[in-house]
């Protein structure tokens, strides 16, 4: 009965397989992709349990147990990075998670269609520069000598250090990674207003709704789903951060601020050559980020969202 | 309260993710092992005929503005025709940003991509190739393909390049040991009717009058040209004229920040940054691109680099262009409690050249280093072709600059010239005065910024064992250094003292005390040994 079943089973593979021959043979590129990349590269963790010999490999270097999280776990410098990754993240999260979703349905209340097209594929280009780029133009503008300065002392204001002002700082790189990122943001939030039922528009017309009611009652509703989705990946990723942003952006006079986790790891790793503890240090933000994942999935499917998985 | 717990709770939690996931992967990295070794040991006796073998070699890429192809240009097509074709070898090099040298390399070399003739300034990261067991003892390979090498480096500069009693590296021959140097516009001081400046106080009113009554007549003057720490521009020697008395052996062991004296140092300068005396976003600019451009767009009245600084290329010809009559003179203003200008200077030994245990041409390596050490060789690396790179007067080559091709990225290609360091005409007399004219039109200035330059120097204390700290936390340390620096010239004065003692504190506690503990522990023995 039992082997019965399972020829059976086999059988309706095969003619799956068959039948969508092509489909699976696509998804093959990917799956290498991210086995090649993605998993491949795990085994790489083992150097945080080891005193990492980049000359003998992890064969043959010396394994050391939790020796490496040990010293980590007793420098000052690795927390500060931490509480800097955990403080930069939340300030993005703060200003850069609401501005695409504002953005969105101010484009979508756009009536002239050309304008709308001219001004969304302005508000994309920020996305394509790179860091390093954005870096220099933020440095040329807003350095002592720099263009905002001279405007702002033309008009009797007086200097304000910009980049190397702690607090000013602060402000300066969630603006600028908001500037950066906002317009790209607002593709997906478009892409899911289209999908909102247009028949809801038309009768609530019929009722005499303002634009604001609209947006409060049928738009925002209908794009929650999305929102959530992406507020639980953002919470996920709240661990992880960028190099490029807080190395280009960062000086030494705010290094309080600016030294993150992935700054720490490449100081530590590249800069020093100590292999194990950056791995150590890496693992350890996986490991964060996974448990942060999942409390902001549990929490979502609680609230009666739709989770992740 | 609740956060600490937190921190504690998701350690343990990584730890047990890390375990299982260390079970699978080993028996890969065993097979990865074991067949790298094979594979090397295949080629390692690659016969002179057949296929020309490419050695590649390690070059800085100073990021020049119209620097030609560092793989292809006058100087490497020499190498090839004159070494290479000689050889059945390609030369090839392998740019590596000057500024990020050590980041580079460490990748390079974990990837076992690094190039057979590598180097590196930092002796520490030498030491730590070297204990990891990756780089090449040398001793063999020297006596069979370097007789001219070891004859021309001599044993005292070799004697840099010794690990545990192993030739690990190859040090270049520094042949002028000048390091720092102060240049201040004499053409603003003669504007002003002031006199060159000798003592601080001195330096201090002219970089006042530099502020107030801006004699170069530019928009934003800049009285002290300064660049984030760690790059080209500093202090020069400016610290040592506030540290006060130490025994030979305090002086050699303890780091500068605990040095009597250094505290009232940053603490000068501090001032200077506050009353508006020093590049406003000196900070900010972490390659010295904007110092550069200030000090050639004639904006900067003072500033300290490496003693020969002005003189250079990239800086003199467009100063010269921008501003025709801007006059840079050394001077040595930083006068300490003896009545000295006391100023640290090299050891005879320049770059540390090795050759990484996974090359494959370790023997070609030796013997391209031992063709370099011949003098006709390096003096066309250095001085090119008469009439073109240089013209004779009175037996003493001059430099003449050149561009594209023909441009030297680094001063007498010294990114090229991996065996010496310095102008090398066989003769030390004959240098000082090579040296001098390397500069067109500036040959004063360069003379005189040798002589104050050599002039109440002391030299980094050797340490014949290496410090095992240090090797781990130099390169934190160091960084954690300039950082230091920079936050103490800009903070406000009424922070200073605190900052001071709470950033020297922590620089202490991430590895400070352990370099310094270690220092003293291999000074001692070094004493008792001799």
């Amino acid at each position: 009965m039992m082997l019965n079943l399972m020829a059976k089973g086999m059988i309706e593979v095969k003619a799956v397989l068959k039948r969508d021959f092509f489909l699976y043979f696509l998804l093959l590129l990917p799956m290498a992709y991210i086995f090649i990349f993605k998993y491949a590269p795990i085994y790489g963790v083992l150097m945080a349990f080891q005193d990492y010999n980049i000359f003998e490999g992890i064969g043959g270097s010396e394994w050391v147990g939790f020796d490496v999280f040990n010293f980590i776990f007793h420098q000052d410098s690795f927390y500060r990075a931490l509480q800097n990754t955990l403080v930069l993240n939340l300030l993005d999260l703060a200003a850069g998670f609401p501005a695409p979703i504002i953005l969105a349905i101010l484009l979508n209340e756009l009536r002239y269609a050309r304008f709308k097209k001219v001004t969304q594929t302005i508000l994309y280009l920020p996305h394509f520069l790179s860091w390093v780029i954005i870096g220099g133009m933020v440095y040329l503008m807003f350095s002592s000598g720099g263009m905002a300065n001279s405007v702002l002392s033309r008009f009797g204001l007086g200097n304000i250090d910009f980049l190397s002002q702690k607090t000013n700082w602060l402000i300066m790189y969630t603006a600028v990674g908001v500037w950066q990122s906002v317009g790209w943001g607002t593709i997906i939030y478009l892409a899911s207003i289209i999908g909102i039922n247009k028949d809801l528009y038309e009768a609530s017309d019929m009722d005499g709704c303002s634009r604001l009611r609209k947006i409060w009652h049928i738009t925002l509703p209908g794009i929650k789903p999305t929102i959530m989705m992406l507020l639980i990946l953002q919470i996920g990723r709240m661990v992880s951060i960028g190099f490029d942003r807080p190395f280009v952006m960062g000086n030494s006079l705010v290094s309080d601020y600016s030294d993150v986790i992935s700054t720490y790891v490449y100081r530590i790793g590249i800069g020093s050559g100590d292999f194990s503890q950056a791995t150590a240090v890496g693992l350890f933000q996986s490991v964060v980020g996974l448990i942060f994942l999942a409390a902001a999935n549990y929490g979502a499917k609680k609230i009666g969202e739709q989770g992740i998985w | 309260m609740n956060k600490k717990r937190m921190t504690v709770l998701l350690p343990v939690l990584t730890l047990l993710a890390g375990a299982l996931a260390g079970c699978g992967g080993n028996d890969s990295a065993n097979e990865a092992q074991s067949t790298s070794p094979a594979a090397s040991t295949s080629n390692a006796g690659a016969a002179p005929s057949g296929a020309p073998v490419t050695l590649t070699v390690e070059v800085f890429d100073r990021g020049i503005q119209g620097q030609p192809d560092l793989n292809n240009n006058t100087w490497t097509r020499y190498i090839n025709d004159n070494f290479g074709k000689q050889n059945n070898a390609i030369v090839k090099f392998v740019p590596v940003p000057r500024s990020q040298e050590i980041d580079k390399l460490n990748v390079l070399m974990a990837a076992n991509e690094a190039p057979d003739i590598s180097f590196t300034y930092d002796s520490a990261t030498v030491s730590r190739y070297a204990k990891m067991n990756g780089i090449m003892p040398l001793d063999d390979l020297l006596d069979k393909y370097g007789k001219d090498l070891t004859n021309y480096l001599g044993e005292k500069v070799l004697s840099y390049g010794v690990f545990d009693g192993k030739q690990v590296a190859i040090p270049a021959k520094r042949t002028s040991l000048a390091w720092i140097g102060m240049f201040i516009r004499k053409d603003w001081l003669d504007e002003l009717g002031m006199p060159i400046p000798t003592t601080r106080d001195e330096l201090y009113n002219t970089l006042v009058a530099f502020r107030d009554k801006n004699p170069g007549h530019v928009d934003g003057v800049i009285p002290w040209g300064l660049a984030a720490t760690g790059m080209n521009y500093g202090t020069g020697n400016l610290a040592e004229s506030f540290w006060g008395e130490q025994s030979e052996e305090d002086f050699v062991t303890t780091p500068n920040w605990l040095k009597p004296g250094n505290k009232d140092a940053l603490k000068f300068l501090n001032k200077l940054y506050n009353e508006k005396l020093i590049s406003p976003d000196f900070a900010l600019d972490k390659t010295a691109k904007q110092a550069d451009a200030d000090v050639t767009n004639g904006k900067v009245g003072f500033f300290s680099a490496n003693w020969d600084y002005p003189l250079r290329q990239n800086i003199s010809e467009p100063l010269k262009e921008n501003v025709p009559d801007a006059n840079f003179v050394p001077i040595d203003t930083f006068k300490n409690y003896e009545g000295k200008y006391k100023k640290i200077a090299y050891n005879e030994n320049g770059v540390n050249v090795f050759i990484p245990k996974s090359s494959k041409n370790a023997e070609l390596a030796i013997k391209y280093l031992n063709w370099m050490s011949n003098p006709d060789v390096l003096f066309f690396l250095q001085y090119g072709k008469e009439g073109v790179n240089h013209k004779m007067v009175d037996g003493i080559p001059q430099v003449i600059n050149q561009t594209g091709d023909n441009m030297q990225t680094s001063y007498l290609n010294l990114d090229y010239t991996l065996v010496v360091n310095g102008v090398e005409l066989g003769d030390p007399e004959k240098n000082i005065k090579a040296l001098a004219a390397t500069a067109p039109g500036l040959k004063a200035v360069a003379e005189q910024s040798y002589k104050i330059n050599t002039t109440d120097t002391y030299t980094g204390f050797f340490y014949d064992t290496p410090n095992e700290s240090n090797i781990k936390f130099g390169k934190t340390l160091g960084d954690m250094s300039n950082q230091m620096t920079d936050k103490l010239i800009v903070c406000k004065p009424s922070e200073f003292d605190s900052l001071y003692d709470k950033l020297v504190a922590e620089y202490m506690a991430a590895g400070g005390k352990a370099v310094m503990d270690e220092n003293v522990k291999i000074y001692e023995a070094m004493q008792a040994n001799k």
